[in-house]
Formats: structure tokens, sequence, C-alpha cells
């Protein structure tokens, strides 16, 4: 191992947030502060991007590592212990200098630290309290500040932590505890749920206590997050009920994966309860709350809600929630590699559902893997990242958070994987063709949101407008509808804009088309020729000519 | 048929609003009025026929009413609609404020919701170009440090933004005193500690005295930093430009280069 004593602040901050870049939730979202008479900062709780970088990604917090020092060796990861890269670590000080000054030209919304792992989980999470109490308390920093917590820390720490920071995040890593397992052999699925129920328990306890209502997914309707039972044309009552049997039994064991074995309960692996799989199983009720974390530690829930004392030693940290002040207000986020394993689509969302239903979780983030190790046991990534996939992941993702899908509805286990041509949204449209043509001037909001083209705001603004006028196809235009992709589903005043063959293969090759033929991006090699009626072209049967048949002719 | 009337107004809040006060109290009829703010885009040449040109004096006390009746008998939403409208710089915007509030006086609070019209949906564009710019100047005005540690930034904004970008720094940075000078009109907003944040005309100032010093220690930092974080593997500079416009970056510490272009 390189250890360099003197090094330039210039090259520690090289270093360290070379080998922060991979973290993705770069977001200052959540919460809305206002500044305060003696300290800097405030925070805007839609967020504000500062700097895009060469990757086109929003550059919102300043994001590091404490320290790139690190005792575990997983396998995907730059700082892995095996590895021979330089290594250095901030000092508190210089972390509030440089996120003060930074934050005073308004390069920064706030502070994002991430980290290696120094020692044990326990002291690095302790060099990092001390920075961010620094950071809040000497120099009264008033901004965004997202920390990541280790697995494996002491649950006082955590508990010490949140108080300081507006975001907590404890990264999942991968979709089932098996590759987990295989690829950071040193973290656990068991401690890294364990401190993430914790940070929600502690925050509805928080919330509780100044009378905050956490809102749903769909705030605009004042609807339930259990939303999955949205079904078009209204006329049916039991629909809660209808995608309950439907999700139930597939997303169950989703997070459990360790013994592969469904319905088993998903976190409690050392016997904890048996046959309970709630977490998932129940859509947004959660009964049986008690016993999901492990009991090892002897922690129930209602141990882990109310404040722990740290048996480390150092009792500085023990502080009481203050008044007013909030434990972790804007959230908890987490982050799955996509690509390093072999999970397909549907795993993964199923995990990211069941995340947002029983975590409560923010945002789940998904990283297109890019081998930085050039490890042989993990796949190659010489053709890029697979950021197509990543894209359709957060497409599914935004719509199970913001338009009341649920994954059952959007996969299934015989089709695993969102389709590379259409997004996920219109994909579903044209496997539902029941439910459509929709009439823009009568239904409801959560109707019109599973109208592909139109989004969140062009739905309320639909409602909005629709008060004071009946609407036609040129005022959706000006309202913000895609109509180009919206013209397959809806009516206005009961008529298509123009005549549409209401069928499945028909809508998706006007989709492809409108969205200007296939992507090009999934396959550069496909040209068009005319048909021969001899076999010149030696067809055969393979990926290339399937792709072929599905596009825009 | 008589001729129109074009009221020709000062380009502010103010003078539409005098503006909008005379046409309507003249008797004319509001199909034969017309409402034209002088700005660069249409000062001499466009002058219509048929058209008698009247020039608006602002009038401090004539806007005050205009406001007080939007406020209490539209909403205070249409009341900020109206003035983030009046600050784009769309060329019309006092006519289409005109027009806004006539048919907002007949309809009341729902107006605002009413984006079917075509005048009420011009409006609501209008307000969401100026919250466009106005949320990217939040991020992307970069301050640099002078003597006595005053903190000094340059942007040059499509709409009149600055009067809706200061509050939030006044906010974020109470303890700072700041200047941000918008290099297309040539006013500053000036913050001291304790005191509240001014407007300020300064006709003669020259952008390049409030821009970035090259010698700020921490601006080489975010230089260093921004370039770290990128990813090589995903770079894509077409989502990046698509993301933060090239004609924000003359202004950001992080796209001008170390050396003075004359100096490479």
């Amino acid at each position: 191992m390189i250890i360099q004593e003197g090094m330039s602040l210039q090259r520690k901050l090289e270093i360290l947030s070379d080998a922060a870049k991979f973290d993705v939730a770069c977001t200052s979202s959540g919460v809305d502060r206002k500044g305060t008479q003696n300290g800097i900062g405030n925070s805007v709780a839609c967020g504000i991007c500062h700097a895009f970088s060469a990757d086109g990604r929003c550059i919102s917090l300043l994001k590091v590592l404490f320290t790139n020092e690190c005792i575990f060796d997983c396998k995907y990861c730059i700082n892995r212990s095996s590895n021979d890269v330089v290594r250095t670590s901030f000092t508190p000080r210089e972390l509030c200098e440089l996120t003060i000054e930074f934050y005073r030209r308004n390069y920064i919304e706030g502070l994002f630290l991430s980290s290696g792992i120094m020692v044990s989980p326990n002291h690095t999470m302790e060099l990092i309290l001390e920075a961010l109490r620094m950071l809040r308390e000497d120099y009264h920093f008033n901004g965004y500040i997202h920390c990541k917590a280790i697995p494996g820390t002491d649950p006082a720490l955590i508990e010490a932590l949140g108080w300081y920071t507006d975001r907590m995040s404890i990264n999942l890593e991968f979709p089932t505890a098996e590759s987990l397992k295989n690829l950071a052999p040193h973290k656990n699925r068991k401690n890294i749920l364990k401190p993430m129920r914790q940070v929600q328990l502690l925050r509805e306890s928080n919330h509780e206590y100044l009378g905050i209502r956490d809102e749903g997914l769909l705030p605009y309707d004042g609807g339930h997050r259990d939303g999955g039972g949205l079904i078009l044309g209204g006329g049916r009552t039991d629909t809660g009920d209808l995608i309950h049997v439907k999700g139930s039994h597939m997303d169950s064991g989703m997070l459990s994966g360790d013994s592969g074995h469904m319905g088993s309960s998903l976190i409690i692996d050392d016997g904890g309860r048996t046959g309970s799989g709630d977490i998932i199983l129940n859509d947004g009720v959660r009964t049986g709350r008690k016993g999901l974390v492990p009991g090892d530690g002897g922690h129930t829930c209602q141990d882990l809600a109310s404040p722990v004392e740290y048996k480390g030693g150092i009792s500085l940290y023990k502080k009481p929630p203050i008044k007013r002040s909030r434990f972790v207000p804007a959230g908890q986020s987490t982050q799955l590699i996509i690509g390093a394993t072999n999970e397909s689509d549907y795993q993964i969302m199923s995990v990211s559902q069941a995340l947002y239903d029983s975590f409560n979780l923010k945002r789940v983030f998904y990283s297109a893997f890019v081998n930085v190790n050039n490890d042989s046991t993990l796949p190659s990534t010489q053709d890029g990242p697979a950021l197509l996939r990543e894209h359709r992941l957060y497409q599914a993702d935004f719509l199970l958070r913001f338009y009341g899908f649920r994954v059952s509805e959007l996969l299934t286990e015989k089709s695993p994987n969102f389709n590379v041509f259409l997004d996920p949204k219109c994909d579903w449209a044209v496997r539902h063709l029941e439910l459509f043509p929709v009439e823009v001037n009568k239904a409801d909001y959560r109707t019109l949101l599973r109208v592909p083209g139109i989004g969140v705001n062009s739905a309320r603004r639909i409602i909005a407008a629709r008060k004071s006028a009946v609407l036609d196809f040129k005022d959706l235009k000006a309202l913000g509808v895609v109509l180009k992709r919206a013209v397959y589903f809806i009516t206005c005043g009961g008529r298509m804009m123009y005549p549409v063959k209401f069928n499945e293969d028909f809508i998706t090759r006007e989709l492809l088309a409108s969205s200007g033929g296939t992507p090009s991006f999934i396959d550069k090699d496909i040209t068009y020729r005319q048909l021969s009626l001899f076999d010149d072209v030696n067809f055969k049967p393979d990926e290339k000519f399937i792709i072929q048949r599905h596009s825009p002719v | 048929m008589g001729n129109t009337r074009v009221f020709v107004c000062e380009n502010s809040i103010d003078g539409i609003f005098t503006a909008v006060y005379d046409a309507w109290s003249s008797g004319y009829g509001h199909n034969n009025v017309r409402i034209e703010e002088q700005c660069e885009k249409n000062s001499y040449s466009n002058m219509a026929l048929f058209s008698d040109y009247i020039m608006v004096k602002t009038d401090f006390d004539k806007a005050v009413k205009v406001s007080r009746s939007v406020r209490a008998k539209i909403s205070e939403e249409a009341y900020e609609m109206v003035c983030k409208a009046a600050l784009s710089d769309c060329q019309g915007k006092g006519d289409l404020i005109y027009r806004f509030l006539i048919l907002g006086f007949r309809m009341g609070a729902g107006i605002v919701n009413h984006l079917s019209n075509e005048v009420v949906n011009k409006v609501f564009k209008l307000n969401r170009n100026v919250n466009g710019e106005v949320h990217h100047f939040l991020g992307f005005i970069r301050f640099s440090e002078h003597e006595n540690h005053v903190l000094t930034a340059v942007i040059h904004p499509r709409n009149n933004v600055l009067t809706l970008v200061t509050p939030h720094f006044a906010d974020r940075l109470p303890n700072e005193r700041f200047v941000i000078f918008d290099g297309n009109r040539n006013i500053c907003s000036l913050h001291v500690p304790g005191k509240p944040w001014v407007i300020a005309e300064i006709p003669e100032a020259d952008a390049d005295d409030y821009r970035c010093r090259a010698d700020d220690e921490y601006g080489k930092l975010w230089k260093t930093f921004f370039n770290s974080i990128a990813i090589k593997e995903r770079t894509n500079l077409k989502l990046q430009r698509n993301n933060l416009p090239l004609r924000f970056r003359k202004d950001m510490t992080e796209f001008i280069p170390d050396k003075p272009i004359s100096e490479l």
C-alpha cells in the first residue's frame, strides 16, 4: 500500500473525488430549509444542479470519499484492499473548509460524503461523524448533507449521524444476497438492511414527535402508495385485491435470496420468525413489523426506534433529539449495481419495489457497472456500460414512484427484462389496449397518468384546465402532452385525432417509427435492403433476424 | 373605424402596469388599444400604419393601483404570473399582459387554470420560461472572491431574472457581501449583511470587473473536482450540452480556461 505524507489538498481532492465518482445519487432534493441568521446555507426541496460533468450527469454536491483506504475487498470497487492505488484521507477540517468555500462560491449545494473503511466501520464512522459535527456546529453549515452509512456500524453511531445529515444512504449494491456474498465478501445483506430499518423507524418516530405526516407517493390525489390497484375505466371496486394476488407471490422473497426459496422471511436469516415473508407480501400494509430486523443484537424494532447507547466508548455522540430538529429529513436512498451480476430486470425492480414499500426509501439508484479493476470474474464492459438498461430501470422506477404502477404489471417471470425498443410505459400500454382509449375530458388523475405521453405535470394541467373548458388535441399539445405517443391512447370529446387501427402490432410500429425508428444505439449494423427471392443474405433465425422483424417497416 | 391607439411604455413591471391603467381608462375599447413595451428589439422600426402612438410616462401610483386590483380581484397567483411575464424578454408581453388581465377581471381566480385559452397559455409559457431560467441560475451562478471577502458573479440571462434570483442568495449567504451583475442589462444586485438587498443600475460597468479571478485557489480546486468526477466510460457531451447549454458557460468557473485566450 502506498501512503503519502503531506499530500496537497488538490491531489487529495483529485483522488478522493475520482474514487467517489461511481456513487450515484448526487441529488440535493427533499428538504426545504430557510437560511439562518448566523450560519451559511439553506436547502431547496426540488434540489439544484450546479453543473454537469462531461458524462452529462448532474453535479449537485461535493461528492468525495472521506478516505479511500479500505479493509474490504469488494471485487467491483477501485478501492478494494487488494488494489495498489494511492491512498489518502481528508482531515475533518480540510473537508469543512472545502465544503464551505465551495458553497460560498455557489459551486455546490452541499456535501455528499462516502468513505472507504479505515480500521473498522465504527472507526470510520466516528471520523465522519466528527467531520459532520464540525461542519454543522463549528462552521454553522446549514446546507445539504448526504452521508453514506457503512454496513456494520454501531446503531448508536448511525443514530448520531442521522441528526446531522439530510439524507442517509446505505448501498444495497446487488439485488440478491448471493451476488453480494460473491462480489463483496466482507458485506452481508443483514448488515445493510438493519441500519436501513433503524433509520426508517427513527424517522417515523421523529415524524410522530414533530407531527409531520409522510406524504404518499402519489401526493396529488392523496392516494395510498399501494396504488397498484388502479384499474382504468373504472367500475372495479376490488382492485387492490386483484393486484395483490398477482403481485404478492412473485415478489416475495426478492430481498431474501440467501437461501433462494421464496416465501421465507427475507431479512431474518437467523430464524427469528418463520413463514412471515411479510415485508413484501403485504402491499404497503406493514403489519408484524417486529422481527423484520434480525434479532441478533437483541434489538427489537422498538429498541431501534429509541435512542441507543454506543458501547464503543465515545459517549460524546449520544445526542438527544433537539426539539424541532429533524432526523434524516430528506430520507434514505440506496444504490444497485446493474450488469455485474446476472439478475433480471424483474428481480431488480422487485427489490426496488420492496424497498419503497417496506423501507420507505425515497430513491433507489441504478448504476451501470463499469469494470474498473478488469477483474476476470466480472463481465467485461469494453463496449461501454449498460446505459440503455440503466435508463429503462430508471424509467420503470419513476413509474413505481409517481405513476402508481406495480412491478408485476410491467414485468413477469416469463418476460423478466424490459423491452429495449419501447419504454416501459408504452410497452405496458400496447399490451393493455383493452384499457384504452381514455377520454381526456373525463378520466381521473390516475388513469391519465397511465397514458403514454402524459406525465405528472401534464396530467395535473389537464385536470386544472378542463375545469374551464373542454379540451381538444391542440390544447393538449399546449399543455405539454407528447402527442406523438399519446395520440394512440386518448380521445378528446369521444374522437381520436385520426383513425387508428387499434391493434398491438400497428401501434407498436407507429410508436417506433415516431421515435425515429430503431434507436440507433441498439444495433448499428442493421441496414435495410430490398427483399430478394434468393437467399443471398443467408437468413438464419439468429438474433439479428428477430430484431429486424420487429423493426418498423 | 378609427385608428388603433398604441400605448408605448417603459420595459418594466411599473411601466407596463401604467400603460394598462392608461389604456383601460382611455375608454377607447379593448379592441382599439394595444400596449407596446419599449425594448431594444422593437424600439425604432415596425411602427404600424393607422395607429396613434401614445407615450406613457411611468407613474408609480397608477402601477400600484393596477397591482392592487389584480391581487384583490383576481388572485395573488395571477399577480405573480403577470409580474414574471413582465420580466421575460418576450416581445409583445405588454399587450399579452393586458389581454390576460381583461380576461382575468372577467373570470376571477380561475384564470390561472384556463390553459386552453391562447393568451393564458402564452402567459403560462412565459412563466415557465422565466422560472426555468431562474432555476438554472440558482445553480449556475459562480461567485468568486475579491479583496475584503466580497463575492462577485456575472450572468447574462435572457429574461430579467436578477430580482428573482437574488432573494435565494440573500437567504443562503446572509453573512456575505455579494454582487450579482447582469451583463445584458448593466444592472446588479447588492447584498450587505443585515440589510435588505438592492438593485442598482451601473451603465458604465464592465463585466470583466466581476468575473472570476484566475488566481482563486478554490476555483482551481473546483476545476480539479469537476474533471475528476466525470466517468470517462460514460462520456456524453450531448447530454452535458442539453443539461448545461453553452450560453451559460462563459460565466462559469469550470469552463473558463486557466489562461486567458489571448495568452494561449
